[in-house]
């Protein structure tokens, strides 16, 4: 596809939409599709032949709205306005497609001004919820591949690194590593050979940022890998995604055949010199592949173990060549800002964290979903405004951030900006975006037990700290939440989280203690509660009253 | 997995005269897989996800003509899958019971659900019944947290779970 066919596909398929009077969006990501929101659009898309209406109506499938727990979510796009409706059934169908041209159908509909969707800042999810995930022209019409085609034809592939850097743009996969920086070393690394690797592996509990963007904009993804690939001199990519993930990698496969088909993947990529394969590889259960250098032996056909760094894959990484990793959100953040220019992305965000972030709410919160918000913006924001606070008058106690590698921030910090450095200092990270959210029924000890579970199970066994240590760690825990354990007991526990993340190998070792250590740092006094002091065999609720 | 622990080089290997990996399975796979990679080996795991569809599981003889296929040895393969979580080496049941046990499901109580079908069909999570009608896992997040405690059973997802939901869903499933 030229560029010349790009623009007139988009401006006949922005023609097609504005011809129609409304166009009704039904979304059909996994959440509201558990939700039988498949039979949904079917009942609208009924009604509307009923009404006989098919002709200025348009009934579309689209991806996330964001507010999961107001599933099954229908938006009405007419001219410039937007309706939003929650919970809709099947048959409600009727009355849904009556009301087009008068009231909206109050009962059903969102606040306008609900925070949850006046608060956000969207870039990575700009077109979820708006466009069909399986339509390319879809896609194209919001722009899509228009910074392919701007890079292939104005731009060397140092501008387009060049831009990157300016952006300030880091990594959205948790560690948090320049995004510009990272490509430049790729760049700069001699081989004829490299390669482009999209980490879609996302494990972390609570956590489905990356699933959601790969459902609802899947093409979005490979323009992004296909700059990278142009930026750094690859020629092939691959994509590793969870097995677990049936739809995400359904619609990928679509828009991998649609891209290639167009010409916007394969040779002569939008009539130019530049060629870029994409290929798809499936996970197999195994969190630790999450690690950059794990992901690069399973895509190699191995154990999915980690290996020192460095050499770091960016000098040596798939089959030795040059490898450039980054994880789906941060690929889904460089389209906008190859075509809005880096100065654009820095412009949001704070000093040291430019743009935004998406997260996942979920666990103790009123408003469960995905959300993008600025970099900065405070956690009370998030967890009172947009998540509409914690359910059933129960009292907020923490927020948990980064998965099995992260920490619970509780309520006195929930001013604290939301910044990779912040966090930091709070004994937690950014993470990839899980944020579950706990009330005051919630046992810390059993929190910080059940990461130690996780990391326990998911250990790869190759190094002794992390195959050990994490065992070690959870019978601790365990025998403290049995109220079996004596102080000396928490001792070893702290001593342990210490060597553990000084001697392990890769990430998952190194920063499974952190759970315990921050739950240790903002309520040691549940786990003095459950200690047994006497040595006697107390039991835990003796051993607590004990303590108190 | 067991059978290659034990004994390697003795162990019998449950065999059927006709292979697995069909002639045309193999060219497929050439044309379908093999060009896309530099090595051979970086085929196993794509290969495995394939015949693992087909199958339902992995059984031994597979491995080894796997393994002859892309000229590993079938020490290398059978490492290389029991690696991974979601390759099964043994006949899954009829209905597979998967609860999720990820941090919501675990704040909401998925651990007495699960030991309750434990109890129930007289199966660690991992195991078939004898008759071959379910299989029980327990797995991580699936990204439907909102629903917790939640389980899939026979790839339909069950949300807001108490024991008498989950053992009706079980009960409901025909023979």
């Amino acid at each position: 596809m030229t560029p010349e066919e790009l623009t007139q596909m988009r401006d006949q398929t922005r023609q097609k939409k504005s011809d129609c009077k409304h166009c009704v969006n039904v979304c059909t990501a996994a959440g509201c599709l558990s939700l039988r929101s498949d039979q949904l659009k079917d009942a609208i898309d009924k009604a509307v032949h009923h009404a006989g209406r098919q002709d200025e109506v348009t009934v579309k499938s689209v991806g996330c709205m964001g507010l999961c727990s107001g599933g099954p979510l229908v938006s009405v796009e007419s001219g410039d306005d937007e309706v939003m409706y929650h919970d809709v059934k099947p048959e409600d169908a009727g009355e849904l497609v009556q009301s087009l041209d008068t009231e909206p159908v109050k009962r059903l509909q969102c606040p306008s001004d609900m925070p949850f969707f006046t608060q956000q800042t969207k870039i990575v999810l700009e077109n979820s919820g708006k466009i069909d995930p399986e339509l390319l022209e879809d896609y194209i019409a919001n722009d899509g591949y228009a910074a392919l085609t701007k890079a292939l034809t104005e731009m060397s592939p140092e501008d387009v690194i060049k831009e990157v850097q300016t952006s300030g743009l880091r990594g959205r996969g948790g560690g948090g590593y320049p995004t510009g920086l990272k490509w430049s070393t790729v760049a700069k690394s001699p081989g004829q050979k490299k390669y482009v690797i999209c980490n879609a592996d996302e494990g972390d509990p609570g956590a489905f940022m990356d699933r959601s963007v790969l459902e609802s904009d899947p093409h979005r993804v490979l323009e992004g890998m296909a700059l990278a690939a142009y930026a750094v001199g690859a020629d092939a990519g691959y994509i590793y995604v969870r097995a677990e993930y049936p739809l995400a990698i359904a619609r990928l496969k679509r828009a991998i055949r649609q891209a290639e088909r167009a010409g916007l993947l394969g040779a002569h990529i939008g009539g130019s010199t530049f060629r870029f394969m994409i290929e798809l590889r499936l996970g197999a259960g195994a969190f630790v592949c999450g690690e950059e250098t794990a992901l690069i032996a399973s895509v190699e056909g191995k154990r999915g173990q980690p290996r020192p760094r460095p050499p770091y894959p960016a000098q040596r990484g798939l089959w030795g060549c040059p490898t450039l990793i980054n994880n789906v959100e941060t690929f889904a953040n460089i389209a906008p800002i190859v075509r809005n220019g880096g100065d654009w992305f820095a412009s949001i965000g704070t000093e040291k964290a430019k743009g935004t972030k998406v997260f996942a709410l979920a666990g103790k919160i009123n408003n469960t979903g995905l959300i993008e918000v600025p970099m900065g913006i405070s956690l009370r924001e998030i967890v009172e405004n947009i998540g509409g606070g914690v359910p059933d008058g129960k009292q907020f106690k923490a927020v948990q951030t980064g998965g099995p590698s992260g920490g619970c921030i509780p309520i006195d910090h929930l001013d604290m900006p939301v910044e990779y450095d912040t966090l930091k200092q709070l004994g937690s990270i950014m993470g990839s975006g899980g944020m579950i959210i706990m009330d005051e029924t919630s046992n810390m000890v059993d929190v910080a037990r059940y990461f130690m579970e996780f990391c326990m199970s998911e250990s790869c066994g190759k190094c002794v700290p992390c195959r050990v240590g994490t065992w070690q760690m959870h019978e601790l825990l365990t025998k403290i939440i049995a109220g079996e354990a004596a102080p000396k007991d928490l001792d070893l526990l702290k001593e342990l989280c210490e060597v553990v993340q000084n001697t392990s190998l890769c990430g998952l070792g190194m920063t499974s203690p952190n759970p315990v250590l921050s739950t240790l740092r903002y309520f040691e006094h549940e786990y003095l509660e459950r200690l047994n002091t006497n040595g006697h065999g107390a039991t835990a609720e003796a051993a607590s009253t004990e303590g108190a | 997995m067991a059978w290659i622990v034990k004994d390697s080089a003795g162990t019998e290997v449950d065999r059927r005269p006709e292979a697995y990996l069909t002639d045309a399975l193999k060219k497929r796979f050439e044309t379908d897989i093999l060009v896309r990679y530099p090595t051979r080996r970086a085929a196993l795991l794509p290969i495995c996800h394939e015949m693992q569809h087909e199958i339902g599981y992995l059984p031994g003889q597979v491995l080894e003509e796997i393994a002859e296929f892309l000229g590993l040895s079938s020490a290398e393969v059978i490492d290389t899958v029991t690696f991974y979580e979601e390759f099964h080496l043994k006949p899954k049941g009829k209905y597979l019971i998967q609860i999720c046990r990820s941090i919501a499901c675990h704040l909401c109580g998925y651990k007495e659900l699960s030991e309750k079908v434990q109890k129930k069909l007289d199966i660690l999570p991992g195991e078939t019944t004898e008759d071959g009608k379910y299989t029980l896992q327990e797995l991580e997040c699936l990204g439907a947290c909102d629903f917790a405690p939640m389980a899939l059973i026979d790839e339909k997802l069950h949300g807001h779970l108490d024991w008498e939901k989950l053992e009706k869903a079980i009960d409901e499933l025909p023979d």
